[in-house]
């Protein structure tokens, strides 16, 4: 049993991943707040990361689609903020994270990225609620990681 | 503010023409160099783009009032006066199709500071209310919220508790005593936070002491590109007050351009004072910091990298060397783009333009320029650049134009190589 209870462990089960399993382990995270965006490129996104082994040009499609709806809904320089659109801005970084190319994945890796662009998203919809409650994404993405984790070993 | 009336404008435009005014409009000599030297006249061949043209209304109120010829020709009605439809129409040529960008001073064979000439012009355009609509947005939320986009504390607290919890190191806010105020872009609180958590982590690393105000925490200044030197001189205040209270030594200004022209070179001139503070730009800090040994990178890119230079850093800030010793730490294979450092080409979104949506379609045209210097390079496949508008800018010219590259902000980048020896887990 994989137990996952603060951010040190997060990473290093997501570091030691191979890159198919972290594409697939962002997915899960993007999944829980795509709704943010209501994109059909997320989601499209999604399934070709939750997809073990994607075609290049599948990647490719799904990749530029996804950075494509991050450049439809940013905030411009000097517009009145949005807080809802952001979110939607963020959760569509996470979702090109999960279909980038490897020579484009960043030093962290696809599901940390996406993990943390999607925790961005949740902290922009508590800004647009004028909630003052923290983000309990972080938590959710734990468990979801420790559910992903058990059933790949059950798996193997 | 009191109501904008032609009146007013005028009376604006008339207080703006100083001595330097009078020379530089006595001085042109009708060359055109400064309209090959601007990129919305470059890349759209509209001459009413040429930026000597941009300050047309404000050299005829100088002739007519200020020469002896101009005022035989106003006393004989031979000279045409200025009104409300002309100004009006050169709203378009002084803010959408101007970034402020500095390009036309540089090639003025007789010295004429243009782009000064335009900033001053919009005084009298903002006077009268030949404003854009976006410009008067940002501007109004600048003064009521402290932030032109309308961020407020608790959204810029929220990013910081986001941070805090990914590397387990503290946003301090007011603290008393700091060696630096770390002043941020609305943009990179709502674009780019990866730029707070960058700066947090290596100040940590470099051990030094830093503070974010929670009553000034804004950088930018839409005074400045509106026009307006009231509430430009509001904004300074704001943050010169905050550094005072907090005793700080340095400023910082964050990834962007125009805010760093809005401190460090109009900020004392705006108050009427010197500052009793230094400000930097923080990749100055950041050279300094590498210069001293604080700041350690390790591993290189492999990807062929080149830099933009945002304009306001180079031309009018001299911060040409400091980004390139910085990619030198983390870039082997770096290459620059035909016109870099003071003379580089404007992203053409700047001095306010990014905040016109009348300007979308223009500002894209512009972009032909950066796409063009960017297609004179070989394989170059990462564009790094030190202005979070620069950056939007240039991501959603290349989206357009259908260019797949990754653009970075140089502060994650260092980040992102950077060696942290008493690194705090989150």
């Amino acid at each position: 049993m994989t137990d996952i209870n603060n951010e040190t462990q997060f990473r290093q089960a997501l570091k030691q991943m191979s890159m198919a399993n972290q594409r697939e382990a962002g997915a899960l995270f993007v999944e829980q707040v795509a709704y943010l965006a209501d994109d059909e490129r997320i989601t499209f996104a999604i399934r070709v990361a939750k997809n073990k082994d994607p075609a290049d040009d599948e990647l490719t499609a799904a990749h530029k689609a996804a950075k494509a709806a991050a450049i439809d809904c940013y905030t411009r320089c000097g517009s009145d903020a949005d807080w809802s659109a952001q979110a939607g801005y963020f959760v569509a970084r996470a979702a090109s994270a999960i279909v980038s190319p490897e020579k484009d994945v960043g030093r962290d890796g696809p599901a940390w990225t996406a993990a943390a662009n999607s925790r961005l998203a949740r902290t922009c919809s508590i800004i647009d609620a004028n909630d003052e409650a923290e983000s309990q994404e972080a938590g959710k993405q734990y468990r979801i990681l420790e559910d992903y984790l058990n059933k790949l070993n059950k798996r193997v | 503010m009191s109501e904008a009336t032609l009146e007013r404008g005028l009376n604006a435009l008339k207080e703006v023409i100083d001595t330097p005014m009078a020379l530089f409009f006595s001085s042109c000599t009708h060359c055109g160099m400064c309209a090959t030297a601007c990129l919305f006249y470059t890349e759209t061949e509209n001459p009413a783009y040429t930026p000597i043209n941009k300050v047309e209304p404000l050299r005829r109120l100088w002739e007519q009032e200020y020469t002896l010829v101009g005022r035989i020709k106003k006393a004989l009605g031979m000279s045409k006066p200025i009104t409300d439809e002309e100004l009006e129409e050169w709203k378009e040529y002084a803010y959408n199709a101007c970034s402020l960008c500095g390009r036309c001073t540089m090639v003025c064979p007789v010295g004429n500071d243009i782009t000064y000439m335009i900033r001053k012009m919009r005084e009298g355009m903002a006077a009268s209310g030949h404003t854009p609509e976006g410009l008067v947005g940002a501007s109004t939320r600048a003064v009521e919220i402290g932030s032109p986009m309308g961020v407020k504390l608790p959204a810029l607290q929220a990013q910081a508790r986001h941070v805090e919890k990914d590397t387990g190191i503290d946003i301090p806010f007011d603290v008393e005593g700091a060696e630096y105020l770390m002043l941020m872009s609305s943009m990179e609180i709502m674009n780019y936070p990866e730029y707070l958590e960058a700066v947090s982590r290596i100040f940590h690393a470099a051990g030094k002491s830093w503070t974010i105000s929670s009553e000034a925490f804004e950088a930018t200044n839409s005074g400045i590109q509106i026009g307006s030197s009231d509430i430009a001189r509001q904004l300074v205040s704001r943050v010169v007050n905050a550094a005072e209270k907090l005793k700080v030594k340095t400023v910082i200004s964050p990834e962007c351009g125009h805010a760093y022209t809005a401190i460090r070179w109009e900020g004392p001139n705006l108050i009427g004072r010197p500052f009793p503070f230094h400000v930097k730009h923080i990749l100055e800090v950041l050279d300094e910091f590498r210069a001293e040994g604080l700041l350690k990178t390790e591993g290189f890119e492999d990807a062929r990298m080149t830099f933009h230079d945002p304009c306001q850093l180079v031309r009018r800030g001299g911060v040409v060397q400091q980004p390139r010793n910085l990619l030198n730490m983390v870039a082997t294979d770096f290459v620059e783009m035909k016109d870099h450092g003071i003379m580089n080409w404007c992203c053409g979104a700047g001095g306010g333009v990014s905040a016109n949506e009348d300007a979308e379609e223009l500002k894209m045209k512009a972009f032909n320029r950066k796409k063009h210097q960017l297609e004179e390079l070989d394989g170059v496949e990462t564009l790094v650049t030190a202005c979070a508008n620069c950056r939007i800018q240039i991501e959603e010219g290349l989206e357009e134009n259908e260019i797949d590259m990754p653009v970075v902000g140089l502060t994650e980048l260092l980040a992102e190589h950077l060696v942290e020896e008493n690194k705090t887990e989150g």
